[in-house]
């Protein structure tokens, strides 16, 4: 066991953690912010995906050991007094989100994305989101919510729909 | 982790080579984690302790020097290197490598070291690191050496690290800057994948060279060809090289049809 300290979401945390245990299953299970999802485990989905320091990174492949001192961001931190970010709300408005389960780690690395580009392409898009797995909505309404954000609505309708 | 192992973090070099040393047998150094926590997952390696190198100080600096060229610490991450003004200007090729390395969150934690030690056929930095004659400097309890990539690998998932050795630093000599060329990487899927075959032509002002990622037990380097050669030999020359093999994500014939298939099109397209 180690004691670690964490800011998620702004608030500081100090916990006793296994020196095995994942990032995800400290944020998950000793932090109780489920909205952070797990799917493969193995960095390929992006379920997990949280801001680290500043930068996206698959949760299930980093240890709650190496996060000590780390400032995190989730999901929960995303809406404000005001209601949902605009990036939930876009995806809110564009039926982005079906049943939900990759939602949390695609708007994460949507916001890494608008950090860095705030007029991305549909190919800067895709790219951003591609170790975000999605297998019900589809990706094409994800990538038209960043569109309509971005101002690039007239874009929309140049996706075909799958 | 449903297996349970210790977790160090030295802040210096020497602290890292004395717990390695302490751990020769059951001790394995974590960089990004994107090969090795799969793996400890999967049940595949069981180490007692785990030595993370990125807290190491420094060992995330990526700069460059006329002098030196450009030296990558241990902890230099993939999207580190695409982030460096200079990597993308003096070395167009690695970060042609680099871009096309698995998805955006991995890229924020895989390392350039990582990707090396670990030893796969399909690593996609090492086509970049051969073709730039780049060499890793190895430290250990019995001093420091350096070793050209050209050498570094000795098969899947080998390399010529010894126990208690650990990758301090990469170094691309400065001559190599301004080398101009493409990586051509076949995947399954659009999206991230590791590569069914991968090929860089390189052009320096010595030459044409090949680095070729997921053909052999290791990846391989081609040099030494000219433009009068002509591409038909360039590609006798490469599939002499190569021995791909039938596996889950393709044949062997296939990986060498689309070898030669990339080595045409990367002949007319870099001139
Ligand atoms: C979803 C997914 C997709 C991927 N796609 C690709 C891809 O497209 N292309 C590709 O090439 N790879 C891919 N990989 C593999 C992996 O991300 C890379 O090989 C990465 O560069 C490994 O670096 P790391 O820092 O995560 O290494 P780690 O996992 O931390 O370490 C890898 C190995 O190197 C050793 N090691 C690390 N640093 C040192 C050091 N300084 N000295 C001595 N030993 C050291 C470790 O002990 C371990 O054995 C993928 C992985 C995942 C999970």
């Amino acid at each position: 066991m180690m004691k670690i300290k964490v800011t998620v979401n702004g608030l500081e945390y100090e916990r006793d953690v296994a020196e095995h245990r994942t990032l995800l299953h400290f944020i998950r299970d000793d932090l109780g912010l489920s909205g952070t999802k797990e799917g493969c485990g193995m960095g390929e989905c992006g379920a997990c995906t949280v801001f680290l320091n500043g930068k996206v990174v698959n949760a299930c492949l980093v240890l709650a050991a190496e996060a000590d001192g780390a400032s995190i961001e989730t999901i929960e931190g995303q809406a404000g007094s005001f209601g949902l970010s605009d990036i939930q709300k876009a995806f809110e408005k564009n039926h982005a989100v079906q049943c939900g389960f990759c939602t949390p780690g695609m708007v994460m690395s949507v916001k890494e994305l608008l950090r860095h580009n705030g007029k991305p392409t549909p190919e800067a898009i895709k790219e951003a989101i591609e170790g975000n797995f999605c297998r019900c909505t589809g990706y094409t309404q994800i990538i038209e919510a960043v569109l309509d954000l971005t101002g690039q609505g007239d874009l929309k309708g140049e996706l075909k729909h799958v | 982790m449903l297996y349970e192992f210790r977790y160090r973090a030295p802040k210096t070099a020497s602290e890292m080579i004395r717990l390695l040393d302490d751990h020769r047998d059951d001790g394995k150094i974590l960089a990004g984690g994107t090969d090795l926590l799969p793996n400890i997952r999967d049940g595949n390696i069981r180490p007692a302790v785990v030595i993370d190198a990125k807290k190491i100080q420094s060992a995330d600096s990526i700069a460059w020097s006329a002098s030196e060229g450009l030296v990558m610490g241990n902890a230099v991450t993939i999207n580190d290197v695409l982030r460096c003004r200079e990597a993308r200007e003096l070395f167009p090729v690695l970060c042609d490598c680099a871009r096309q390395l698995a998805s955006h969150q991995i890229r924020n934690r895989a390392t350039v070291a990582g990707n090396v030690v670990n030893a796969s056929p399909c690593a996609d930095m090492a086509p970049a690191l051969l073709c730039l004659d780049a060499f890793a400097v190895l430290e250990s309890a019995s001093g420091t050496r350096q070793v050209p990539f050209s050498e570094f690998f000795t098969g899947v998932k080998h390399t010529v690290l010894k126990a208690g050795e650990f990758l301090e630093k990469i170094i691309i000599p400065a001559s190599a800057a301004g080398a101009r060329g493409y990586y051509l990487k076949l995947k399954r899927i659009a999206g991230h994948d590791l590569g069914i075959i991968g090929v860089l032509m390189v052009r320096r002002n010595n030459g044409i060279r090949f680095g070729v990622s997921s053909a052999a037990p290791t990846p391989v380097l081609v040099d030494g060809m000219l433009d009068k050669d002509g591409v038909d030999a360039a590609i006798v020359k490469v599939l002499a090289a190569i021995k791909p093999i039938d596996d889950i994500r393709a044949s062997g014939e296939y990986r060498a049809f689309m070898a030669s298939t990339y080595i045409r099109r990367l002949w007319q397209e870099i001139k």
